[in-house]
């Protein structure tokens, strides 16, 4: 029940926030967009994991079978990488501020196409 | 534009429920205390991460490693056009930060030395040593907390400890030996890595918007 | 039965945190929503993840968020590119808005940053919250439905006529108010202009300092000029932000006052 419940959960999250990275126009919350897509995903492989009635995959911690351990030891380093990608993605968000002062995506484009700034 | 998007979102939907309706068998869990008692080891998922999977795990913190490279080379370019005043300082919140900070570095130390027998490990204990450092920071001045604990040499002990836990898990694969005591030291050295890393790419980003 | 309601709260901050309108609030929830999360990862039977994803999720992702969004205690403008008075020159702003928003800024404390964007959407940042000031020209409308401060600089509304053929404004402009029937509107000035230029249109409903700037720079021959009412540049101010809104008529009030601002008029718009 659990387990079901948690997939239905990430696949409506990573619904939600893929929509968002696309639609959105301003950088910053197409990175919120794709903070919660990830947060989908990394669910999506726990709820995979989960048994009906199993316990965490820590010997001696209650009884019946364990959950899967592999998909935990996946997304430990996923949680990781999110944040050190994020932090990066933000500086060149930041970079983009100071240079071409937006956050705009339709507007860089249209600058570009303009061809401003000149060099 | 729109109806792209939402033609990709349906598919990918689609994807992942298809991925659970049973359609692609769904392999028996192999039994993982077996495993988790041959290193000397309760927490089956430490021991995944650090025994079975290590050059996963390796290549990963290499990657954290580089991108906080990248971090701090790409804040150094910038340049900004002036500092904000720094926050006044209340004696409330300092005498908190001070009293708090030991028991944080404690409950990290813990989380990441008990990681093989219960649910912890070094990555947690890095972000909770990361956070711990943010907190001084907030109660103190960015620029002071960094001077007070040697900035450059705390980031030359991060780059030792990925230099540490290569040469832990390169013994380790050479020699073949398993056991506890290998799984403590590259739980410990992880927490190091991350932890260092976390709070040096937060501090450039406090420093470069002036203070906290 | 706690797993649902963990879920349920779950994607209720995810939803509350996508769909909110200032940055500050999407930022906070969606820390929320990793906090719920890892509740989640708890009955899934993970405590690994879930104390992973609630050191990281919550604590570092939040706060670097915070960091970057430079926000609280950021004062940001949205403007339209109008040379004499607020303009990118290089890697850096000028202008006599400038001059005033970047004294306005230290006089708060706070750091000033500029947007560019065009005249329509200046109203719909500020009520939006995306924004505080909107400034670059700014002649009030009267559907604006934005804070105002006092006039900077004074201008006249005129039409300009050198052909025959319908008339062209910037959209959202004042201008456009007195558009006739047959009309063109425009997203900015530049394009206006080359569109005047390019005998697109055979005149066009402005302001003064747009006229001249034009005659100036030779985009335009000297022409027939149509007088229609006295108006002048303001600031415009968030609707919620009524704080700002008082410090700055307070400040321009003492420019005023002290001489300065006449001094900087002579300086930029002669």
């Amino acid at each position: 029940m659990e387990g079901l419940a948690g997939v239905a959960l990430a696949i409506v999250l990573a619904g939600l926030g893929f929509w968002h990275l696309i639609v959105r126009r301003n950088l910053i919350w197409k990175l919120l967009g794709l903070n919660v897509a990830a947060s989908g995903a990394i669910l999506f492989l726990v709820a995979l994991a989960h048994r009906p009635g199993a316990r965490p995959p820590i010997v001696g911690l209650g009884p019946g079978p364990s959950v899967d351990p592999l998909p935990h030891a996946l997304v430990l380093t996923a949680i990781v990488i999110d944040f050190a990608t994020l932090a990066l993605a933000l500086v060149y968000v930041i970079f983009l501020t100071e240079h071409r002062h937006t956050q705009d995506v339709d507007r860089l484009e249209r600058d570009e196409e303009r061809g401003w700034p000149q060099p | 534009m729109k109806v792209l998007a939402a033609l990709s979102l349906l598919s990918l939907m689609a994807l992942l429920a298809l991925g659970v309706s049973g359609v692609f068998p769904r392999p028996a869990v192999p039994p993982a205390e077996d495993v988790a008692a041959e290193w000397g080891a309760k927490n089956v998922v430490a021991t995944i991460v650090l025994g079975v999977r290590l050059w996963d795990t390796l290549f990963e913190i290499l990657v954290y490693a580089m991108t906080m490279v990248g971090v701090k080379l790409g804040l150094r370019l910038l340049r900004w056009e002036h500092a904000i005043p720094p926050v006044r300082e209340t004696p409330l919140l300092r005498r908190s930060a001070d009293l708090l900070l030991g028991p944080i570095v404690v409950f990290a130390l813990y989380v990441a030395v008990s990681g093989h027998l219960g649910p912890g490990g070094g990555f947690p204990a890095g972000a909770i040593l990361g956070t711990a450092l943010l907190l001084l920071a907030l109660a103190k001045g960015v620029e002071r907390l960094s001077a007070e604990i040697h900035e450059p040499s705390l980031e030359w002990a991060e780059y030792g400890a990925i230099v540490a836990i290569l040469a832990v898990a390169g013994g380790l694969l050479l020699v073949g030996r398993r056991g506890s005591g290998y799984l403590i030291a590259a739980n410990v050295l992880i927490a190091l890595e991350v932890g260092i890393g976390a709070w040096v790419v937060l501090h450039r980003f406090a420093s470069s918007r002036g203070e906290v | 039965m706690g797993a649902i309601l963990f879920s349920a709260l779950t994607l209720a901050l995810a939803v509350f945190a996508l769909t909110q309108r200032r940055l500050l609030w999407g930022v906070i929830g969606v820390g929320a929503h990793s906090l719920a999360l890892a509740g989640v990862y708890l009955f899934l039977a993970a405590p690994d993840v879930a104390l992973t994803q609630a050191a990281i999720g919550f604590g570092l992702v939040t706060f670097i968020y915070l960091l970057a969004l430079r926000r609280t205690g950021k004062l940001t403008v949205v403007a339209v590119e109008t040379p004499p008075l607020l303009h990118q020159e290089g890697q850096r702003v000028a202008g006599l808005e400038w001059e005033i928003l970047s004294r306005f800024g230290r006089h708060l404390h706070q750091d000033v940053e500029v947007l560019w964007v065009t005249r329509a959407e200046i109203p719909r940042l500020l009520r939006a919250g995306e924004a505080d000031i909107g400034a670059g020209g700014f002649l009030p409308q009267s559907e604006d439905g934005v804070l105002l401060s006092r006039p900077l600089v004074p201008t006249r509304i005129v039409t300009v006529r050198y052909a025959p053929g319908p008339l062209g404004a910037v959209a959202g402009d004042r201008g456009e108010d007195h558009l006739p029937a047959d009309r063109a509107t425009y997203e900015d000035h530049r394009e206006l202009a080359s569109a005047l230029g390019a005998g697109e249109v055979g005149g066009a409903v402005t302001d003064l300092l747009h006229v001249r700037q034009w005659i100036l720079n030779g985009e335009i021959p000297p022409v027939v000029i149509t007088d229609h009412e006295e108006t002048s540049f303001r600031l415009a101010v968030a609707p919620g932000e009524e704080d700002v809104h008082q410090a700055l008529d307070a400040f321009l009030a003492k420019l005023e006052a002290n001489g300065e601002l006449a001094q900087l008029v002579r300086r930029y718009v002669g």
